[in-house]
């Protein structure tokens, strides 16, 4: 056990192997992911008339997976690098230089909370997606971890640290003040229902509910009912009534999703070591800190529900996180526009990027806009149409073939709104999107190269998608229907000397 | 530099191999009879739908049509460049992609042969980035230019610092 005045950082060259008390976790981890195996297997043993010793073994191989899972595990801090000792088959290897490491995440389920224990997965600024190339530390005490975290985000900034403590004590500086940016508000969860996920749980409970209907052979029920539904007062009593209980239903467990995603939902800056915590988290804890130089600019999200209620979400481009972490990149979850805008800017370090009013891209582009929305809407009506005349299908499929155009008009012009880029001060602004509205912002520095993308109609109107990557958030953030010579110049303002060399 | 507002983007100068050409038509060639036989098994052997007389024709044509058109517009497009400072690449056929990578940046230089690419003494070069999105491939290339050019670029990229993210 290490006492509090030694350095985490400080070890001799053994490797160690993680807490013990992951003999516990591993084996339950093992047993849960086998469960449907097992289930089989003792549904078939119990048919066949048993074959007792197989279904206990059966148990025994998961448990055994678990114990050689912690025992084959080890690692060890020397030298200046970190490195992770895993594998039975297949040893694997992992190691890093301390100084790589741009994000520190602490996550801890339930059962390890329950044990005081966290993982802890050390991001690096790799592309590789692969999960064997993770570097976790599945199983340390939180003090521990705590520890670990806070001296590997020190030994990022070094000069900054020497210059905010005045102690000069060797390896024991002051904890710099952690300054609380945002804190989850009750009245957030008004919010809750309106997003993304809230849509993902509707869809869930009404494939759940239609199987169920089926399973109940309720599905007949309602067809036979249908033809009455003009003439039978009760459809009209109970179809409000279904709506909205079944509208209420998803919004509770969309709130009920929120709550147990981000209680007590807290964003903190430090400025001694630079870096911003994010904590959040019911059943399973997650404590992110990024290092203040990997945030290259933010996201904020305003999904078409979401806007309406006057809601946006922040997320921050970071560089050394990957697509399956971006949970780890939340900046603000769901919440009122006003307070997501305080905290985009607090990151930023200025208001000119999100208030910049942004360059729309011209009459072109706005015509592609309306085409892309209005001709599949067109051919959907034409088919619902003929599906009427032709086909006898229920009459109010005119009325579905009528609306369908209008709410691509709607959607249309809702774009063209939406659409509009920006360079200023140093920072590329680019926003689209109505149904998914993405309003992002990303420093120039950390543009890495362009993209630019048209298909043959683009190419017959002079438009062209210019995309920026990047080494962070979604790897690419995209202006959508530019003119090529905006195109052209807003990439070459934006990183000079790189494309100027390639003009016509 | 200021670029004038008439700015365009020019082809990158350098082309693929013109093996490549072959190499995409019998790849064509192909997947046009896959996709035929698979529909003649579908309706003979199965009975999925009745084949009526101009479906083959009809798709016989349209297929005809890709195989002789696609190599050659696709080769026209294929092009690449590398200069002192970046790496430029334009691929694709119908929807073209052009892609402009600064070397400072570049963290792998990749060299494959593909299974049917080897028969025809071909290569592909893949430059990866820090950013997922970022990634240049020059398909087509010349077995002995693609290796010539991965030397190129492996001497350029290390002489920039940095950790190229």
């Amino acid at each position: 056990m290490s006492d509090a005045t030694t350095s985490e950082l400080v070890h001799d060259e053994q490797w160690q192997r993680l807490d013990p008390r992951m003999l516990l976790v591993h084996p339950i981890r093992e047993l849960l992911r086998f469960l449907p195996v097992l289930l089989g297997l003792f549904v078939a043993g119990t048919a066949t008339g048993g074959n007792e010793p197989w279904q206990y073994l059966g148990v025994a191989i998961p448990v055994g997976l678990g114990l050689l899972r912690y025992l084959t595990t080890s690692f060890r801090i020397h030298a200046g690098r970190i490195e992770l000792r895993r594998g039975l088959l297949n040893k694997h290897v992992l190691s890093t230089p301390l100084d790589r490491v741009r994000t520190i995440d602490l996550t801890a389920s339930l059962i390890h909370r329950v044990l005081g224990l966290t993982t802890v997965r050390i991001g690096t600024g790799t592309a590789s997606r692969s999960d064997d190339d993770q570097l976790d530390l599945d199983g340390l005490p939180l003090v521990r971890a705590r520890e670990l975290r806070r001296e590997l985000l020190q030994r990022a900034q070094p000069d900054l640290v020497h210059a905010a403590d005045g102690e000069g004590e060797a390896g024991l500086p002051a904890t710099p003040p952690e300054r609380v940016v945002v804190r989850l508000q009750p009245g957030w969860l008004v919010y809750a229902p309106f997003t993304t996920s809230g849509l993902v749980i509707a869809a869930g409970i009404l494939g759940a509910g239609s199987q169920l209907l089926n399973l109940l052979d309720l599905w007949t029920k309602v067809g036979t009912a249908t033809p009455d539904v003009g003439a039978s007062p009760t459809w009209w009593l109970l179809g409000p009534v279904l709506v909205v209980l079944v509208v209420a239903a998803v919004s509770a467990l969309a709130v009920v999703g929120y709550l147990a995603t981000n209680w007590d939902f807290t964003l903190s800056h430090t400025r001694g070591d630079g870096s911003w915590h994010l904590r959040r988290g019911l059943l399973t804890t997650r404590e992110t800190s990024i290092d203040d130089g990997r945030v290259r600019g933010v996201s904020m999200g305003s999904p078409l529900g979401l806007r309406l209620a006057g809601g946006r979400q922040l997320s921050a481009i970071v560089t050394g996180l990957d697509r399956s972490q971006q949970g780890s990149s939340v900046l603000v979850p769901p919440a009122p526009a006003a307070v997501v805008r305080r905290v985009a800017d607090d990151v930023l370090g200025t208001r000119a990027p999100l208030t910049v009013p942004l360059v729309p891209h011209g009459p072109r582009a706005r015509a592609r806009r309306f085409s892309r929305a209005l001709l599949p809407a067109a051919a959907l009506s034409a088919l619902l149409v003929v599906a009427v005349a032709a086909f006898d299908a229920p009459g109010w499929f005119v009325v579905a073939a009528v609306a369908a155009p209008l709410v691509a008009l709607c959607l249309a012009q809702d774009r063209w709104r939406a659409l509009g880029h920006a360079l200023v001060d140093g920072w590329f602004v680019v926003r689209s999107g109505s149904l998914s509205q993405r309003h992002a912002v990303l420093a120039t520095d950390g543009i890495i190269g362009w993209n630019f993308r048209d298909t043959w109609f683009q190419r017959r109107v002079g438009l062209t998608t210019l995309v920026a990557t990047t080494a962070g958030g979604r790897q690419a953030y995209t202006a959508l229907d530019v003119p090529e010579d905006v195109a052209v110049g807003l990439a070459g303002a934006a990183v000079p000397g790189l494309v100027e060399q390639f003009l016509a | 530099m200021e670029t004038p507002a008439s700015a365009r983007l020019r082809e990158p100068s350098q082309r693929v191999s013109p093996r490549a050409r072959l190499m995409w038509t019998i790849t064509a060639v192909v997947q046009a009879a896959v996709l035929l036989a698979g529909l003649m098994v579908a309706t003979l052997l199965w009975g999925w739908f009745d084949l009526r007389w101009w479906m083959p024709v009809l798709l016989g044509a349209v297929l005809a049509t890709y195989v002789v058109v696609m190599p050659a517009w696709r080769y026209a497009v294929h092009r690449w460049e590398v200069t002192g400072t970046a790496v430029y690449t334009q691929t694709g056929w119908w929807s073209i992609e052009r892609r402009i990578a600064p070397m400072s940046r570049i963290q792998t230089v990749d060299y494959v042969e593909g299974v049917v690419a080897r028969f025809f003494g071909l290569a592909s070069v893949t430059v990866t980035t820090a950013s997922a999105a970022g990634a240049l491939e020059i398909a087509g290339l010349d077995r002995d230019r693609a290796r010539a050019l991965v030397d190129e670029l492996t001497v350029q990229a290390d002489s920039v610092v940095g950790d190229a993210t």
